[in-house]
């Protein structure tokens, strides 16, 4: 029974959602005000049942882990930022994260630029590592603007653009196919789940 | 008003419901369009099957997802779920994600309807919802010593007393990170998991992050990606045809269409598992449509064009 007052919950806000495609209208306004109440509805006693009872207060006040104390302290400098006077506290949090975030940074290194280039350096045995490597240099080079795009270098930079083209018409294409995923897995909903002409 | 008058001013709405006929049309009568798989999908199938019968190697997923990316995500959950299921593989899972845990719970309950012998905490194992913050501190944890890191599963019994985690020790026991995800997939394991402990990573995504992820495929940080709903299809068919007759992958077998065909009755598969496939028919003729629309767009702006210079000229 709960079930089926679900799906045809979801089916009146998945139409209603839809008939902005008509035009705006107030089923649509009440589903949108909705989606965005009960995301956060949904987030807020999750979060405290799932982060706040078991990683504060659990081993706090029942396992007596006091030395949790010191990193709850500077987490509760971030309600300094709605103080005019105190804000500055709320730094305190931020430089403890911002040096988490450091942490990270000798692996990003490593995995994003590192082991990119050392792709860029093998020997050119075939077309596609032969197309990469013009692609990356001509790119590289468009983006330099200490010289005048003139001549044969520009030329050269202009081939850039064209795999710049061809990497946006990939994206777009995979957009395109994302956002039409959306839209059938909303139309499998209504047929199959609410109507039942899908089995 | 000429036709490129009328092209360049046709009502938007049209347009949207001819497309939503071409959408519908092939989900109530599927075309049963082949689906051929790509490199980047084949290669995570075979690196996961690898791994079949084996009792100290682990497929480890990742749920990054909510339900604005189910159409995509949902059916690569099931089709490796249900891969992992077939050829006896372990399983563990984790989300860091509230949405995300919740859809790890749904997909490994619907797949497992289909199979009564596969016991939880014995053949895969949920490790539930963690807290984000956590998600850095336990991807570097588990290269030591994964009970450790995680500590309990979804029910919150500890990870060092169940049967799974006998064998399951660290990376060296996971044959691969598979990310699901909507957001920044894989990420965090090509950076920690993959740079510091070597594991191998893959990742699942929706259509829109796919193109952004290729470099990684080239460059080997990732054995596999799944792209979008088009990945999930792929999946499913290799599932299907291969692991669902449980007959090792070949090449030669994959490109023999006529063969495949004889594997499995696409209208004898439970939904579930072609869900995928089915929304690539409606796919394919939505990128048919949308194709004819450009050409035609592009064929009243050269009309239009035209007559403009036309007119400076006279």
């Amino acid at each position: 029974m709960m079930e089926t007052i679900g799906i045809w919950v979801a089916a009146f806000l998945t139409l209603s959602m839809f008939s902005f495609l008509y035009k705006d209208n107030p089923f649509y306004k009440f589903a949108e005000h909705l989606f965005v109440g009960a995301s956060m509805g949904y987030f807020i006693p999750y979060t405290f049942f799932n982060v706040f009872i078991p990683y504060a207060y659990n081993p706090l006040f029942l396992r007596h882990n006091y030395w949790l104390i010191i990193p709850f302290v500077i987490g509760l400098g971030y309600w300094f930022r709605f103080s005019n006077n105190l804000g500055w506290l709320s730094r305190y949090p931020i430089a403890f994260s911002m040096g988490i975030v450091g942490m990270g940074v000798p692996m990003s290194i490593h995995a994003q630029i590192l082991v990119q280039m050392r792709t860029m350096m093998l020997p050119l045995t075939n077309i596609n590592l032969i197309l990469i490597f013009i692609g990356t240099v001509s790119i590289l080079l468009y983006f330099f603007f200490s010289k005048a795009h003139e001549g044969i270098y520009g030329k050269f930079t202009s081939v850039g653009i064209w795999f710049m083209m061809v990497g946006f018409g990939a994206s777009f294409g995979y957009t395109v196919m994302a956002r039409l995923s959306l839209l059938i897995g909303r139309l499998q909903f209504l047929l199959g789940d609410w109507l039942g002409l899908i089995k | 008003m000429n036709f490129s008058d009328y092209i360049q001013k046709i009502d938007r709405r049209y347009i949207f419901i001819i497309l939503a006929i071409a959408v519908i049309l092939p989900l109530l009568f599927p075309l049963g369009l082949p689906t051929f798989t790509t490199p980047p999908v084949l290669s995570l199938y075979k690196h996961i099957d690898e791994a079949a019968g084996t009792d100290d190697r682990a497929v480890f997923m990742d749920f990054a997802q909510s339900p604005s990316t189910l159409p995509e995500l949902y059916p690569m959950d099931l089709a490796i779920l249900r891969h992992c299921f077939l050829r006896d593989i372990k399983v563990l899972t984790i989300s860091y994600y509230p949405q995300g845990a919740a859809i790890m719970q749904m997909a490994i309950s619907e797949v497992k309807e289909d199979f009564p012998d596969v016991k939880q905490d014995v053949d895969y194992c949920n490790f539930g919802f963690r807290n984000f913050a956590l998600r850095v501190p336990i991807t570097l944890g588990m290269g030591d010593n994964i009970a450790e890191a995680v500590e309990t599963n979804a029910a919150g019994r500890r990870l060092e007393n169940l049967p799974i985690m006998e064998k399951l020790k660290n990376y060296d026991n996971i044959q691969v990170c598979m990310e699901i995800s909507g957001a920044a997939p894989g990420i965090i394991y090509i950076n920690y998991a993959r740079a510091r402990y070597g594991v191998d990573v893959a990742i699942g995504v929706t259509a829109v992050s796919a193109a952004d992820n290729y470099p990684y495929l080239q460059t080997g940080q990732l054995v596999g990606l799944l792209g979008g709903l088009k990945g999930a299809a792929e999946y499913e068919e290799l599932v299907e045809t291969f692991a669902n007759n449980d007959i090792p992958y070949s090449e030669k077998k994959a490109q023999n269409l006529s063969w495949r065909n004889q594997q499995y009755e696409l209208s004898k598969v439970p939904y579930k598992f072609k869900q995928a496939r089915i929304g690539m028919d409606a796919q394919a003729v939505a990128h048919v449509l949308i194709i004819i629309f450009i050409i035609i767009g592009n064929i009243g702006y050269f009309i239009e064009k035209r007559q403009d210079k036309n007119k400076y000229v006279k």
